[in-house]
């Protein structure tokens, strides 16, 4: 009864998430004329986003110490 | 923002909270079955469930409520106005900077107001009659009301945690329509400033049909919509001189409204 997923799996799943939000939040931010009309929190959006990529390089950090 | 608000978000809320549980229910099997493919899409499900819950916003309001909940203030203030036979023009007289200590007697220095002169009435509104909130003022003779877009010129100061005070006009150009267009109560907003005079050119407000001959509103051309209102009382706290609305032009499709704001030199 192990965790199936080692470092390296996590850190590969984070990049590929980080990447999807951070392009998803960088192109709601940058059009507020069609972003305006999706109703979803942007902040907090570019927060989890952000969140994603620190978690990825922590990861990493951890991989190369 | 044009739908039914009740509507998205249980849907959006259902899906959310679907995906999470169901993203955890495999985590749960792939930590017993020790299997690397249901744990990474337990893993997805999750995080995706927990970011749909998290990035719902909370509230969210049919564009044109703004116009109905705005209307009654505009009315009350045409009915006002026909008691005054005003004259004119409005002028939105700039506050002091909240970090100046004000004694309790002069605490109505600190509140932005618009004074509307009755017709034959010469000059400003006296600083005591300001300090005291006043209402009715007699020398001379007018109202002082509390400008229609006091309440999104404080959103901005306080969601951008700026003091307009301390912003000069020259900068004001470029700062005050990227704060506005921040708030998404428009499409897009320009500004022009040329000496003494203003130019705002507003697409596409949600504020719109204030000016329509629907609701044959006075008040309107007097002290603007919520947005010109605002954009008239930051300009008056920029440059500490109070601001008057001149002209105010909507295109014949009502999309565009021109307003053009002048800096009043005591």
């Amino acid at each position: 009864m192990n965790f199936p997923l080692t470092l390296s799996d996590i850190s590969l799943w984070l990049a590929a998430t980080a990447i999807i939000l951070l392009v998803t939040s960088e192109l709601l931010n940058s059009s507020p004329e069609y972003s305006s009309r999706i109703l979803i929190d942007k902040t907090r959006m570019r927060l989890a986003a952000i969140g994603c990529g620190f978690a990825f390089l922590v990861t990493v950090i951890m991989r190369v110490v | 923002m044009q739908t039914n608000p009740e509507t998205p978000k249980l849907a959006s809320s259902q899906i959310a909270i679907l995906l999470l549980v169901s993203g955890i229910a495999l985590l749960a099997v792939s930590v017993f079955s020790n299997s690397q493919i249901i744990c990474f899409i337990g893993l997805g499900l999750t995080f995706w469930g927990a970011l749909f819950i998290l990035i719902t916003p909370q509230k969210h309001v049919e564009g044109s409520f703004l116009v109905t909940s705005t209307l009654p203030v505009y009315m009350t203030i045409d009915r006002m106005l026909k008691d005054l036979t005003p004259k004119n023009e409005a002028y939105n007289i700039p506050s002091y900077t909240r970090d100046v200590d004000l004694p309790e007697y002069m605490k109505g220095l600190k509140e932005m107001v618009t004074f509307i002169p009755e017709e034959h009435a010469t000059g400003m509104a006296a600083i005591e009659d300001l300090a005291k909130g006043k209402f009715l003022i007699e020398n001379p003779k007018g109202l002082l009301i509390t400008p229609p877009g006091i309440g999104i010129l404080n959103k901005i100061e306080q969601k951008r945690k700026t003091d307009l005070t301390k912003i000069p006009l020259s900068e004001l150009d470029e700062t005050l329509p990227d704060l506005l267009n921040e708030l998404y109560l428009t499409k897009e907003i320009k500004m022009a400033t040329n000496e003494n005079d203003v130019t705002l050119q507003i697409n596409g407000s949600l504020y719109k049909n204030l000016y329509s001959q629907e609701y044959n509103l006075k008040s309107i051309n007097l002290l603007g919509c919520p947005l010109v209102s605002a954009a008239a009382c930051a300009i008056a706290k920029s440059t500490g001189k109070p601001t008057m609305i001149q002209k105010i032009k909507t295109s014949p499709d009502g999309k565009t409204t021109t307003a053009t704001l002048k800096i009043v030199q005591l």
